[in-house]
């Protein structure tokens, strides 16, 4: 069988599999930070945008591996 | 169909054996970007009147309004001496890069986002790790804030130091990603699938939501790690 095939099959495949098990730590992550943010924002609505605030950022800290597994899974597919 | 992602039109030389790639598509749009904001800075401030009795004109309350939402936003939870000085640098950061986002949606070919280039965002958060230590140095002076390396044990030394650089290339890397990844999908969506009503949802989603949630997370992360060093 042809090598650059294989290497060609491997990518998708690879840039596939990165990309769908990096997305379940932050999925996960991000869940729990917006239940818990809603459980606080339900017991003290006055302090909603301090809460929106900081969930805002642990989101974008949550997605931070997503993100680097979205980054390789691009690398994978347009450079290798 | 990914031309348009703008990697055709770089400037290649060499300099000493290393290869480096000008991208001018991303640096005509950054500049564009920053021409529009100055202009866009300078209209308003016409707005200002000098009398500060005469009631408040349109654009004198855009400028209000905008510096209110800041200030009580994004700044409200850090020292106000400290949040006067970043606050001109958060407005600017935020509407910087909430343009260079937006620029995507413009249905111009080979106009793309300044941001979905790793070297542009990667530098604003250069820029930023340079900017922590610079007011770390003045707020503390240079012995405290070098002993902030050594908290909360001296042995996690070298645990602080990973901690900044990964920091700094998470910085970059998120904006980068989630800008890059948005403009990917409806470049193959609007190229393969379904070119007619959808790349336009698409557009709106990505391009002007994910914008602006990633221009506001850029701008509170730059606040949140200029306050970890700084106050």
């Amino acid at each position: 069988m042809d090598p650059q095939a294989i290497v060609e099959a491997a990518k998708y495949l690879a840039a596939g599999i990165c990309m769908g098990i990096g997305a379940i730590g932050p999925g996960v992550g991000e869940g729990i930070i917006g239940a818990h943010a809603l459980d606080a924002m339900a017991r003290q609505p006055e302090m909603a945008n301090t809460l929106l605030r900081t969930m805002v950022i642990a989101d974008a800290i949550a997605e931070t591996t997503g993100i680097y597994s979205l980054v390789v899974a691009i690398v994978l597919i347009f450079v290798v | 169909m990914l031309e348009y992602l703008g990697k055709e039109l770089a400037l290649r030389f060499r300099i000493g054996g290393v290869e480096i790639a000008l991208n001018l598509v991303v640096a005509a749009v950054a500049a564009g970007v920053s021409v529009g904001l100055v202009l866009l800075a300078l209209w308003l401030r016409r707005g200002l009147r000098r009398d500060p009795d005469t009631p408040l004109s349109r654009r004198a309350t855009v400028l209000a309004v905008t510096v209110d939402l800041f200030q009580n936003q994004l700044l409200g939870g850090i020292s106000p001496r400290l949040a006067r000085q970043l606050l001109p640098l958060v407005v600017t950061l935020f509407f910087y890069v909430l343009l260079c986002n937006w620029a995507n949606i413009l249905p111009i070919p080979y106009i793309v986002s300044p941001t979905q280039d790793l070297n542009v965002p990667l530098g604003m958060a250069l820029m930023v790790y340079g900017l922590t230590h610079y007011y770390g140095i003045r707020t503390k002076g240079v012995v405290r804030h070098l002993k902030g390396y050594l908290e909360p044990f001296p042995f996690l030394l070298p645990l602080n130091i990973v901690g900044d650089f990964g920091r700094t290339l998470s910085h970059g890397f998120r904006l980068f990603g989630n800008i890059l990844g948005g403009v990917l999908l409806t470049t193959v969506v609007a190229g393969r699938f379904a070119p007619i009503v959808v790349p336009a949802a698409l557009n709106i989603w990505f391009g002007l939501a994910m914008g602006t949630i990633q221009a506001l997370v850029f701008t509170l992360l730059t606040v949140a790690y200029i306050q970890v060093t700084a106050d």
